[in-house]
């Protein structure tokens, strides 16, 4: 579909998505392998918004699994709906004894209700979760796989069968392949560390914070109402809290609500008190929020006008 | 190129970043989906399918201009803006000063004044003269080194002197300024290039020597048998390596131990699902899965005394913390400090390093007592019946009070109370140690001076 590394940038691009040449081209590799693609770094620096951007980009569903501590399989491949199956046979009471009324034995009986036995357990009463619906679509998906490193070590083994062959094995119907193979995107926090084998079947992409210029490019595509010259000190003041020691960093979400946030403020230039007022925007902890306004108010004692000195 | 990939492969996996056959499968394939004409995308293609750890991404950007080139331009011809006239009198300049010279410096006159460069055979040479075979090491410092041995070989140290010869020659013999000074910044440049190359020539070789010589496993039982406080910066990487494996081996026998052992509670809910297909006659009776959720609060002494092992033991909380979520870590000298946020925000190396430079090791100072008191008053919180205290210390409490009676209540509020103690058995009691005070007040005291005995240790806390 795509034949070079440009035009997966130029599409991307397209749906306000700003990927660098790493991400480009890691992305066409997994496209061009049919490998998935497992992106880490730190939160907040797009990784689930590129697999959003992708389904854009492709026009395919964007099929989604939240991953959390205790997620098992009947949450994310299936589960049988026991209570549609009850009511069937309720309903379909009066039918089973036409059809069993006939039978000479219980055995021939018993042989009768097992040739229908299928209807019970056919996809009929099969409640499909995330995994299922994606490998089970007619039209190829985007499977997003979220922070994979919050589900436990037990569910990432169970992972790898999708993962390597898409397929899954349900007892009762058997192997359903995939109709379309998917694309898959994990995503990772790097809270703990994945199972080698896990990630040897991946194409592996690390995201950091985008640079000064990516990260303006950003905010000027996602945000076009700040001003450019704001937009830059904006940036400038993220970049510059982001080599202070921080609890946590501030993301690039984060900045983009920020920006969002002088907009809204009218802000004309990051004077101490729009700082003062939108730095629990940018910040979520109190002691990054102190540390951070004596390190600009040190700074603005020297220009006044709250840009940094180079 | 191919041959050079494979070796580069096993460069990869000779500096510790696991490769697996898969991966340079995965590795030739994106080669071929993306072709070689691109230096920067190749060198994409080869991270993202052959590195997948972000610890190991400088391992990669080190080796790769070591085996693919920096992409550092061939030399420069200097002669190729010159006129026949001036050539005719470079030439003779330059005969004049060879004929005073020997051959191998000759060569290197030769290389950065025609732009010719050594051809790999001219290196290889080199290399054998120089003797890399034999450098015992392939950090950057010893590539640099061998670098240095070549040039040297090469004459480099005179270079300088027979260039201000030769530029002083082709002064008198009548070429203009301009053109010798633009003769000597291209010479300059060859020259940078030249040593570009040398290095990276000796940083590849000393490379796949070390490749070729390193030995394919470590001997692990023996590292698990050795003293922390003993042990060489790369036994360290092994040991980090072993305790990772190990925290993650313990929580799936844990889990494992737990599926088979004692079964809980009736689960109505489970059964009648579980039943639906059997018309509600209960078959298959489900039980209430009891959730091993085990909450661990470590307290670490990172005084003098421990520093040698406390960077080990550190690393053992962050794997902890990592696989046990309630997982509550405080470190103490003459005071104790909570340091779970260092271990659950920052990456494992640099949250060490925080840790052990918040609490810098003083002159005798160690307050065991006064921590425990502290740590009663503050944070008794974070210990209930399902919590199992660690304490990670030698007990030496320079003859402070060892307040015993408040170990003893957190020992009685806590599940289970564990002593881990570096020392050996007969030092306790001895000097300032007043583990014969705190012994009788655990649920289990261990020596833990090594891996062996700390896998035996941590086996028995999360049972």
């Amino acid at each position: 579909m795509f034949e070079t590394v440009q035009e997966v940038r130029a599409a991307l691009a397209a749906q306000k998505y700003i990927a660098t040449d790493e991400i480009a081209t890691v992305l066409f590799l997994a496209e061009k392998l049919g490998k998935p693609l497992l992106a880490e770094g730190p939160a907040g620096v797009g990784k689930t918004e590129l697999s959003k951007a992708w389904s854009a980009v492709t026009g395919r569903e964007l099929v989604r699994l939240q991953c959390y501590e205790g997620l098992d399989e009947s949450k994310a491949l299936y589960e049988w709906e026991y209570a549609k199956q009850m009511l069937y046979t309720q309903l379909l009471r009066d039918k089973l004894a036409d059809l069993l009324s006939g039978a000479g034995s219980l055995s021939a009986a018993a042989d009768r209700l097992a040739q229908e036995e299928d209807v019970f357990f056919s996809d009929r009463f099969l409640l499909p979760r995330p995994l299922l619906r994606a490998i089970n679509s007619d039209a190829p998906t985007v499977l997003l796989i979220d922070e994979i490193d919050r589900a436990d070590a037990e569910f990432e083994a169970f992972l790898l069968e999708v993962l390597s062959d898409f397929q899954v094995s349900i007892p009762e119907i058997g192997t359903i392949v995939a109709k379309q193979q998917p694309v898959v995107f994990l995503t990772s926090n790097n809270t703990r560390e994945l199972s080698e084998a896990l990630k040897r079947r991946c194409l592996y992409l690390y995201i950091d914070y985008p640079t000064l210029d990516e990260e303006l490019q950003i905010v000027q595509l996602k945000v076009p109402d700040l001003a450019p010259q704001l937009a830059r000190q904006a940036v400038e003041t993220v970049q510059m809290l982001r080599q202070l020691d921080l609890k946590k960093n501030p993301s690039v979400s984060e900045t983009l609500d920020w920006a969002r946030a002088l907009v809204t403020l009218n802000a004309s230039t990051l004077d101490p008190d729009v700082l003062d007022n939108t730095l629990t925007v940018l910040l979520k902890y109190e002691a990054d929020v102190e540390r951070a306004r004596r390190m600009l108010s040190r700074q603005q004692g020297g220009n006044g006008h709250g840009r940094p000195y180079r | 190129m191919e041959d050079r990939i494979v070796r580069f492969i096993a460069a990869l996996r000779a500096s510790g970043v696991r490769v697996s056959v898969a991966e340079s499968q995965d590795a030739w394939r994106a080669i071929e989906a993306l072709g070689v004409g691109d230096r920067e995308r190749f060198r994409l293609s080869l991270r993202a399918t052959l590195v997948k750890d972000a610890d190991a991404l400088p391992t990669f950007e080190e080796l790769f201009p070591l085996y693919f080139g920096r992409g550092t331009p061939p030399l420069l011809d200097p002669q190729a803006e010159l006129t026949p006239e001036q050539q005719q009198m470079l030439r003779e300049a330059l005969q004049e000063l060879m004929q005073q010279i020997a051959a191998d410096l000759q060569k290197l006159l030769d290389w950065l004044l025609n732009g010719g460069g050594p051809t790999q055979q001219d290196l290889e040479d080199l290399s054998a003269q120089a003797g890399l075979d034999d450098f015992p090491s392939m950090s950057p410092a010893a590539a640099r080194r061998a670098a240095r041995r070549m040039q040297r070989l090469l004459g480099w140290d005179q270079l300088g002197d027979l260039l201000d010869q030769l530029w002083e020659a082709l002064a008198e013999a009548g070429m203009d300024p301009e053109t010798i000074e633009a003769l000597q910044g291209q010479v300059a440049e060859n020259q940078a290039r030249l040593e570009e190359q040398l290095g990276d020539f000796a940083g590849q070789t000393l490379r796949d020597n070390a490749v070729e010589d390193a030995p394919r496993h470590k001997p692990l039982n023996d590292l698990m048998d050795r003293p922390f406080g003993s042990l060489s910066p790369a036994d360290m990487d092994v040991l980090r390596e072993q305790v990772r494996r190990l925290a993650a081996r313990l929580r799936s026998r844990a889990a494992l131990r737990q599926k088979r052992g004692a079964r809980g509670k009736l689960d109505p809910k489970a059964t009648l699902r579980a039943n639906l297909r059997y018309s509600g006659v209960p078959f298959e009776i489900h039980y209430r899965q009891r959730r091993l959720k085990p909450k661990i609060v470590a307290l670490l002494d990172v005084s003098t005394s421990m520093r040698p092992v406390a960077e080990f033991f550190l690393r053992l909380l962050y794997e902890l913390q990592d696989q046990v979520q309630k997982t509550r870590s405080f470190a103490y000298i003459d005071h104790l400090e909570e340091v779970t946020p260092d271990l659950l925000t920052a990456r494992i190396d640099e949250a060490v390093i925080a840790v052990l430079t918040r609490l810098p090791p003083g002159h005798y100072n160690t307050d065991l007592g006064a921590s425990l008191r502290q740590f009663e008053a503050r944070h008794l919180d974070a210990v209930d019946h399902r919590t199992t205290v660690i304490v990670l210390g030698d007990g030496r409490n320079n003859f402070n009070d060892p307040a015993a009676d408040t170990l003893g209540r957190v020992s009685r509020r806590a599940r289970k109370l564990i002593w881990m103690n570096p020392e050996y058995p007969a030092q306790w009691g001895t000097g300032d140690s007043d583990m014969p005070v705190y012994a009788p007040l655990c649920s289990d005291v261990y020596q833990v001076r090594n891996l062996a005995q700390l896998a035996d240790a941590i086996d028995r806390i999360l049972v």
